[in-house]
């Protein structure tokens, strides 16, 4: 599938979102409205501020496109594309990450050399973080200088090179305030060691940095992929700079619910990290109002990548 | 009409559950358009005596028959299960099983096991098998789990033809001999989708396209798991409004001859 044969008519509607539940009308008409609204005017998604009738923008804040060592990386990114468009998702906040980590700087200039070209065959739907491992120093601020000012990137990505209280990550934070972008960082709080990624940061690490850092727009990554959501979101309350990314696979009633409790419905941003029904529906599911909903659907992020000083 | 195979009552040892009595599931189920709910005992996972678990659900499900449809957790490693599966069954009305395997310290291959399967079946009870309770990245520090490979399923629905088994909380089927047109296994088994995609992937749709939409189930693992997602799934799944009620309800109303 190429991707100019992307027809973007999503197939979730008002009318079959609310024929499953009038409860919970309300809160799936936030996406589904905009899906359905979408359908009728026929107009393609982003390049504005809002969406169509004034509705803020469903941004998902984690999203990945994929390496191009992948065979099928061009249909894949389309599947995603259109994923989104049967979602109601209106902008993808994307990265493209290595192969393996830590990520090498060629092969960190060259993902973001490809996102910096999904962007372009996606304008307005397809927003990129510039992702680096800190450890390259010089040549990781540099990329980041090149991609935010010069690509139109939207923030950085930090995966699990460092942990994020690391000296070593600290240059990439100061970087990010100076030039007023968030970093979405990778996160997961165990009860084991994880042996596979030992420099992993979780919610209480990025709260540590958020200390030392209060301008940062930090934004702890996937609570419903991290291992311990609860402990997640605990650690994070005393951190109120730090958002969380709602995305993750994992399905568990009440996380959102708690992490509105614990945190304020403000520091929630959605995200999907590539499970798509799951992170709609927990969201869709949530007991919360929709004004909130609204906020953690794309008005927090879109509030927080106004800060952008360039 | 929706029916949910993958629902449960009570508590769990490692996290506050909501919607865990018959009186707030069901509210839950009304929000959500969700007619009828195959039950089991949370609690019995960690009980050492399941059957306390069974008795609990047993009572909890008294008043609500018409749409809570009660499966007892056995565990054939402890004393007097036949006792437990004829009172379960008997007494209590509960038309099948779901077993624990790995919680419960036992192989799917182990005689034990095997037996309580051909038991259950000469009853005519359905066998459930939760592939996982919760996600292993977030297990307590008292536990490690794991997941039951779906090569001991394949291997159990092989040995033991005439059971009737529903797979929960699994995927990854549509790579395996399970997922496989052709595959030499009976068609004896039912796979749910709470954790099936439905788009990228599209496993859902793969597993609708190599063994037909008859062998798939709807099941949202409330309320361990918010039932929005796998609501979601049938809803942008692309298949037809046919298959959609086969997958909703139809497939395992069959079995439970309901």
């Amino acid at each position: 599938m190429h991707w100019t044969s992307l027809i973007r008519r999503p197939r979730v509607t008002r009318r079959t979102f609310l024929k499953h539940s009038v409860t919970v009308s309300v809160a799936l008409g936030i996406m589904a409205g905009r899906a359905a609204s979408r359908e009728e005017s026929g107009q393609p998604v982003g390049g504005t501020d809002s969406g169509p009738r004034g509705q803020t923008k469903v941004i998902d804040c984690h999203a990945h496109l994929n390496h191009r060592s992948r065979s099928t990386w061009e249909a894949d990114d389309c599947k995603l594309i259109k994923a989104a468009d049967n979602l109601g998702i209106d902008q993808l906040c994307c990265s493209i990450l290595t192969r393996s980590q830590p990520a090498t700087a060629d092969g960190f200039r060259e993902c973001n050399q490809w996102m910096a070209e999904a962007m372009r065959r996606f304008p307005g739907r397809v927003l990129g973080y510039c992702y680096v491992n800190p450890g390259y120093g010089q040549e990781a601020l540099e990329e980041i200088r090149r991609c935010i000012e010069g690509r139109g990137f939207v923030g950085v990505k930090l995966y699990n090179e460092y942990t994020c209280t690391e000296p070593v990550v600290f240059p990439t934070v100061e970087l990010a305030i100076e030039l007023g972008v968030p970093i979405l960082h990778h996160a997961g709080h165990a009860h084991y060691f994880p042996e596979e990624q030992p420099r992993i940061s979780d919610g209480g690490h990025l709260a540590e940095l958020a200390r030392r850092y209060p301008q940062a727009m930090l934004i702890c990554a996937h609570v419903c992929g991290g291992g311990d959501w609860e402990w997640t979101i605990k650690a994070l309350r005393g951190a109120p700079s730090v958002l969380l990314d709602t995305s993750g696979s994992v399905t568990d009633e009440g996380v959102v619910e708690m992490a509105a409790q614990v945190l304020g419905v403000d520091r929630l941003v959605f995200g999907c990290d590539m499970s798509m029904t799951a992170a709609v529906g927990r969201i869709r599911a949530a007991n919360l109002s929709v004004p909130d909903k609204e906020k953690i659907l794309g008005g927090n992020l879109a509030k927080l990548l106004r800060r952008r000083k360039s | 009409m929706i029916l949910d195979v993958n629902a449960y009552l009570g508590h769990f040892a490692f996290r506050q559950l909501q919607h865990n009595t018959a009186a707030s599931l069901l509210q839950l189920m009304d929000a959500k358009r969700i007619d009828k709910a195959i039950v089991s005992s949370a609690s019995a996972i960690t009980y050492r005596n399941a059957q306390a678990g069974n008795e609990e659900l047993a009572a909890e499900v008294k008043d609500h028959r018409d749409r809570l449809i009660p499966f007892a957790v056995i565990n054939p490693f402890y004393a007097g299960w036949q006792d437990d599966l004829k009172i379960c069954h008997e007494d209590f009305g509960m038309s099948g099983l779901r077993l624990y395997p790995k919680w419960h310290n036992y192989r799917l291959s182990d005689r034990c096991c095997l037996d309580l399967v051909n038991a259950a079946t000469e009853r005519g009870m359905v066998i459930s098998v939760p592939i996982r309770v919760e996600d292993k990245r977030q297990r307590s520090w008292l536990v490690d789990v794991p997941d039951v490979p779906l090569d001991e399923l394949a291997a159990l629905v092989k040995a033991c033809p005439k059971a009737r088994f529903v797979l929960l909380n699994g995927l990854g089927y549509a790579k395996l001999p399970l997922g496989h047109k052709d595959n030499g296994l009976p068609v004896n088994y039912l796979i749910e989708i709470s954790r099936l995609s439905a788009l990228l992937d599209n496993e859902i749709g793969q597993l609708i396209a190599s063994l037909g939409a008859e062998r798939l189930v709807l099941g949202t693992g409330m309320p361990f798991s918010y039932p929005d997602p796998a609501l979601l799934k049938l809803e942008v799944l692309a298949a037809s409004k046919e298959d959609k009620e086969k997958i909703g309800w139809q497939n395992i109303a069959q079995w439970l001859r309901l």
